[in-house]
């Protein structure tokens, strides 16, 4: 299933991603043509990048102005893109008219990035053009003025809503119900796709694997994994990936399958204790009214005694306890 | 006619004694009836993804227990007007016990309605009416203090609950957690073993004549003495729920009264988290804010006991109760004008504290009108009756809040 990039999602998405960080300055962003992008091909490897797409490509272009020292931009990436990423730094009080400028991939320098620049209206400006193409052109991309000044693009693909980071437990026999969701504003990814880790990397969960345990359903926005009739070999670590152009954002999830022997544990224990204090009470009470009826006789005074102290109680109180009223 | 009694029990209450022990095993009792099904909240989420079902499908759930627990009224009164407090709540317990360990095994959403709503609900009405009339019996001179006290058990539980639930969803998923919170309310149990019958063989002489007439309560008691000295005259079902409450004017006048305050009563607690959301404050502070107002609940539901039960207010308390009614309502009515987190924080405590006084008295009240012997009926009836509006209040409180939300859109 193919996903046009749609003209106006595309730019309000570029447009938001920007307009969350209010001490920037706005961007211009350009789409020249609308573009198809194929689906992922499924090779051995589980997560595999999407075929380069024959259609021209998208241009997009960000710009920042920076004012302090360091600032930070996330920009969301859906399908490859030429992506034109601009610095405009305002300077420090020493404007040297030359300074030099360069770029840097996820810390490391782009050696040909080295260039310098020159004071142009009273700014300095650092400008490359990025190809990203695939998954391995995300990253965090930044670009340095002199050893003072750096500003960060983080280019990813939409995040998942969010997860919930506690384990999800369940019980042997039982089922359960794992979903996944993108958020509301966020453009819906191609495809969604659910992998379990067995030990050592990501293995594909498959609906028409052998004892038909495992049933995907996909919404637009939502996925939801039921996993059947499960076993204790089903714990571990669930991942779902949201597939886009780009590539897949990943979420993932623990779940933890248990016996009923562990609830019961507890279960037990509180029961013993309630009816061991059931017990204690009824057999203090028995015995105090055995007392009681064994000195009969001898206890009226006993009663007199407390019930002219409960009368004093009731008496003093009884001033204040009565009320002039009709019904 | 028979010489007035300064109260129409027949016995001393012990104002005392074995009665604090009371106190505290109805402590706990009104608390589980409460709190439980506002507690059970935390599971919604998984259970709703688990059956597939919508937010209000699983909403449900807490409703009907809570229909189920105010329907089971009259039951619970005939009951205890046959056998006495201490077996109805045992009973009350093991019911209430057996219905969540039946959920825990759950296979559908309607499983859930039965067993959690239908069977607890019946559990938790068994425990909350004994309770209530249990502490009229051990207690005159000190029962709005006593009420006060056993009525804290609400806030109390609930706020022990709350943690309590998110760590055992956490542990054992949601079905685990049905069976253990199936083996705590099994404490309700132990609750009721100390619910000892108060011992009625005390005679008691007056050393002195009580100097103004107790009204509506000698009245009353009349009433009540003159009833049996005919009892063929009464019905069978007469023997076990006193219908002949309906034509006590208090009383109806307390039914009607308490009939219209249920239907806003709640409402606010509903939407106060909502609300502060919709002024723009975060998920957590807001949810801080319902702590914050369980908190001033706790502490000034055991307060206003004992300022019911000093000597200036005791005689009056019917007024104290209608000044708790209104404070209430001027509260919710000067609620626009706090705006701002700092304002919603002062509004939160001082509904607290509305909201726990009227709480606190509700059933001290009920107990001044129509007197300790005719109370387990009372409250059987009245809680049937309000059944209704406490169910319908929050719905039809959001359809108000939705139509003015049209309204002003439209504007």
């Amino acid at each position: 299933m193919s996903a046009p990039c749609m003209h106006p999602s595309c730019l309000l998405l570029l447009l938001l991603v920007v307009c969350r960080h209010a001490h920037t300055n706005l961007v211009s962003v350009t789409e020249n043509t609308t573009v198809t992008t194929e689906p992922p091909v499924e090779t051995l490897s589980p997560i595999t990048p999407p075929v380069a797409p024959l259609t021209p490509l998208q241009t997009g272009q960000k710009s920042v102005v920076l004012t302090g020292e360091n600032h930070t931009e996330k920009v969301e990436v859906v399908n490859p893109v030429t992506l034109n990423l601009e610095c405009v730094w305002t300077g420090d009080n020493k404007r040297l008219p030359n300074i030099t400028g360069y770029w840097t991939k996820d810390g490391k320098t782009i050696e040909s990035s080295y260039s310098n620049t020159q004071l142009q209206n009273d700014r300095y400006y650092l400008r490359k053009e990025f190809s990203i193409m695939s998954e391995e052109d995300l990253g965090t991309y930044s670009c340095i003025f002199g050893p003072k000044a750096k500003v960060d693009f983080i280019l990813a693909a939409p995040y998942l809503g969010e997860m919930r980071d506690k384990p999800i437990v369940s019980y042997v026999g039982d089922s359960v119900v794992m979903i996944c969701k993108m958020d509301e504003k966020k453009s819906k990814p191609i495809n969604w796709n659910w992998y379990k880790h067995n030990g050592t990397s990501k293995e594909k969960i498959e609906v028409d694997s052998p004892g038909h345990r495992y049933k995907i359903t996909k919404d637009e926005k939502k996925t939801k994994l039921v996993v059947h009739n499960l076993t204790e070999s089903d714990s571990g670590v669930y991942f779902c990936g949201a597939v886009y152009g780009i590539g897949t954002s990943m979420g993932h999830m623990q779940l933890r399958v248990i016996t009923y022997f562990e609830p019961l544990k507890p279960f037990l224990g509180i029961l013993v204790e309630v009816l061991v204090l059931v017990a204690v009470i009824l057999l203090y009470e028995k015995t105090g009214s055995k007392k009681e009826n064994q000195s009969g006789p001898e206890g009226n005074p006993d009663q007199t005694s407390n019930l002219s102290h409960g009368e004093n109680a009731v008496a003093d109180g009884h001033s204040g306890t009565a009320r002039q009223r009709k019904v | 006619m028979p010489p007035p009694t300064t109260n129409n029990l027949g016995y001393t209450p012990p104002d005392g004694g074995w009665g604090w022990v009371v106190v505290l095993a109805a402590f706990i009792s009104i608390g589980f009836s409460y709190a439980f099904p506002k507690s059970l909240t935390v599971y919604f989420k998984e259970i709703q993804e688990y059956f597939g079902v919508s937010y209000s499908e699983i909403a449900w759930v807490s409703s009907v227990m809570l229909a189920s627990m105010y329907a089971a009224g009259p039951i619970s009164s005939v009951l205890v007007n046959r056998y006495g407090s201490r077996p109805v709540v045992m009973v009350g317990g093991l019911i209430l016990s057996a219905g969540m360990i039946l959920a825990s095994l759950g296979t559908s959403i309607i499983h859930l309605y039965l067993c959690v709503g239908v069977i607890g609900g019946f559990g938790l009405a068994f425990n909350l009416q004994p309770a209530l009339t249990i502490i009229g019996t051990y207690f005159q001179a000190k029962r709005p203090l006593a009420n006060g006290l056993a009525m804290t058990g609400s806030p109390v539980v609930l706020f022990t609950l709350a943690p309590l639930n998110q760590f055992l969803f956490d542990s054992f998923g949601w079905r685990g957690s049905f069976l253990i919170l199936g083996a705590i309310v099994l404490n309700c149990c132990v609750a009721g073993s100390l619910m000892r019958p108060v011992n009625k063989m005390v005679v008691f002489k007056p050393k002195t004549e009580p100097l103004e007439v107790n009204g509506a309560e000698e009245a009353s008691g009349a009433e009540a003495l003159r009833s049996e000295d005919s009892p063929k005259s009464q019905s069978c079902v007469h023997r076990f729920i006193d219908f002949s409450l309906f034509k006590h004017r208090g009383f109806l006048i307390y039914l009607v009264g308490n009939v219209v305050m249920f239907f806003g009563f709640f409402a606010p607690i509903v939407f106060l988290a909502p609300y502060a959301k919709h002024q723009g404050i975060d998920e957590y502070s807001a949810a801080f804010l319902l702590s914050i107002f369980a908190l001033s609940d706790m502490f000034i539901r055991p307060a206003t006991g004992f300022i019911g039960n000093t000597r200036w207010i005791r005689p009056k308390i019917q007024y104290f109760f209608a000044f708790a009614v209104s404070y209430n309502g001027v509260c919710h009515l000067l609620c626009p004008l706090f705006s701002g987190y700092a304002g919603l924080v002062v509004y939160a405590i001082i509904f607290g504290i509305a909201f726990g006084m009227v709480c606190a008295l509700l059933f001290e009240t009920l107990m001044d009108l129509v007197g300790a012997k005719r109370f387990s009926s009372a409250v059987g009836l009245v809680t049937i009756i309000e059944c209704a509006p406490v169910l319908l209040g929050p719905p039809i409180s959001g359809d108000q809040y939705c139509l003015h939300n049209v309204a002003a859109l439209h504007q």
